[in-house]
């Protein structure tokens, strides 16, 4: 089997290590850095579970997207959020709005109200529908998943973080 | 232990990155049909792993520079690079101001994340029956433009995909860019789809552009998506319009002569009986919107 030698700039710290070449951003993650916050849900894009942050904007499906291919991109899961044992402002939302309950989707949710809210500071509840289209919840009913990102981009606002994502650093 | 445990993985192959254009070029030129050209991944990486199997070689355009661009060029039309995203469609103001088919198209296209990875480009050379941007550029025409080691040729969208899954594209050629030549202040178009829940692929879809002139329409271009191998025009019925004011009887004889001019079949997304009947429905939908210049993104 090919392998190529890759690094990987992963909530602020480089990683080199050598992957196959069929090795997907998600299986880097978890396999082979033992980054286990990013989720496996479908393998298609289809579910979301699996999304994370390139250059502290924008969010991709890492289950679609080759690991040698991010060379030189900064990555961001969302245990790159919590800085130094404090919950980023979206996760701190989520737990307080009970947008929780399994807990399977919230990494891929987190990453994708960053990603949101890092384009759009005050969205409204329509472009907050519309934002996370593509992240699929088993267990909410999405309604506290709402409140949570408008409770989240009220945080934000008001402690006028510049980077929603965190990773601008 | 196995280090597959935690996802699915992809056959093997190996994986070119050129840093380079003509470095791109010479590796299209010695793998060929070897070869599978990766960009958004959204669409290939699917189709590899529905079927288990993928080219010895997979070229990236990862590291190339500069394709991913899209230009007004003002007196000539729109210019949409290889590794333009669906993103950026629908955030450049050009085509939402003059390009409504193909802003529609993109603005209904997958969800946020989907469309930061799917490019246009990959939506053509898919060559999908139920491609969106697909469906929107065949009515709008356009020009696909590819390059292989000793130049680049443009094929006319009308002649491109020649069935599913197969296009005019040669093995040794990359698609570079997408021409469109520039609207008339008179032109109007509109794209319409119809899924189960909104990320789905379309069951059917529907793009329009038309000529009008006070009220009449002097010329006219209809693609209908998901009715046959591939995205194609309805001539016979685009001829009906072809000087006519648009009125409702008009559009119920439009509705009459599409369904006429389509064979769609049984899927796991439709039927063919549905397609036959609602693609009448939603051609005249779409025509009337177009010829009212009503946008479809609120
Ligand atoms: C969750 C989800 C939702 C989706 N929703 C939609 C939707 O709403 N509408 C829709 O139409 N599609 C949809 N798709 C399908 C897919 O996203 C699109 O077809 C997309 O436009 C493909 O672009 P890409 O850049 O990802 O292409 P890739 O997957 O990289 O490539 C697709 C094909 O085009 C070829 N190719 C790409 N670029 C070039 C080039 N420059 N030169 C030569 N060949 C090239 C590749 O070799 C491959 O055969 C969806 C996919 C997913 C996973
Ligand atoms: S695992 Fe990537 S979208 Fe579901
Ligand atoms: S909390 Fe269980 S899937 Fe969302």
């Amino acid at each position: 089997m090919k392998t190529r030698s890759i690094t990987l700039c992963v909530n602020g710290r480089d990683y080199t290590f050598e992957v196959p070449h069929n090795r997907t951003l998600l299986q880097a993650l978890r396999d082979d850095l033992k980054l286990t916050d990013t989720k496996y849900g479908c393998g298609s894009g289809e579910c979301g579970g699996c999304t994370v942050l390139i250059n502290g904007k924008d969010n991709i499906n890492s289950c679609l997207t080759l690991a040698a291919e991010m060379e030189g991109k900064h990555i961001t899961t969302v245990g790159g959020l919590t800085k130094n044992g404090q919950l980023h402002p979206i996760q701190q939302a989520f737990v307080e709005l009970g947008a929780i309950q399994c807990g399977f989707c919230t990494p891929g949710m987190v990453m994708k109200t960053a990603s949101l809210l890092a384009h759009n500071p005050n969205p409204s509840e329509d472009d907050i529908r519309r934002g996370l289209e593509g992240n699929i919840c088993r267990c909410t009913g999405y309604e506290n998943i709402i409140r949570a990102v408008q409770k989240a981009s009220q945080m934000i606002n008001a402690s006028a973080t510049q980077c929603a994502g965190g990773a601008c650093s | 232990m196995s280090s597959h445990m935690s996802s699915r993985g992809l056959p093997e192959f190996e994986l070119l990155i050129p840093r380079t254009s003509p470095e791109a070029m010479d590796m299209l030129a010695q793998h060929r049909d070897q070869l599978s050209i990766l960009n958004g991944g959204t669409a290939l990486w699917n189709y590899v792993r529905g079927r288990n199997r993928v080219t010895p070689y997979v070229l990236s355009l990862s590291a190339l520079k500069g394709l991913d661009y899209i230009n007004e060029i003002p007196g000539d039309g729109l210019r949409i690079g290889a590794k333009a995203t669906i993103a950026q469609l629908i955030e450049h103001p050009a085509v939402s101001a003059k390009y409504a088919a193909l802003h529609e198209s993109g603005y209904w296209f997958g969800n946020p994340t989907v469309r930061n990875m799917a490019t246009v480009m990959g939506n053509v050379l898919r060559a999908s029956p139920s491609a969106d941007c697909s469906c929107a550029l065949l009515a709008l025409g356009c020009q696909v433009i590819l390059q292989n080691k000793s130049g680049q040729r443009a094929v006319d969208i009308d002649d491109f995909w020649l069935s599913y899954d197969v296009t005019a594209r040669k093995p040794d050629e990359l698609a570079v860019e997408i021409r469109i030549p520039e609207p008339k202040a008179t032109t109007r178009s509109a794209f319409q789809r119809l899924t189960r829940v909104r990320q789905d692929l379309a069951k059917l879809n529907v793009a329009v552009r038309l000529e009008m002139d006070k009220g009449v329409c002097q010329q006219a271009r209809i693609a209908i998506g998901c009715v046959g191998p591939t995205t194609m025009r309805v001539k016979k019925t685009e001829a009906l319009l072809q000087g006519k004011a648009i009125n409702d009887s008009l559009l119920e004889q439009l509705a009459t002569s599409v369904r006429g001019e389509i064979s769609p079949i049984d899927d796991q997304r439709s039927t063919a009986l549905y397609r036959q009947q609602v693609a009448g429905v939603i051609v005249k939908r779409t025509i009337s919107r177009a010829a009212a210049d009503k946008g479809a993104t609120q």
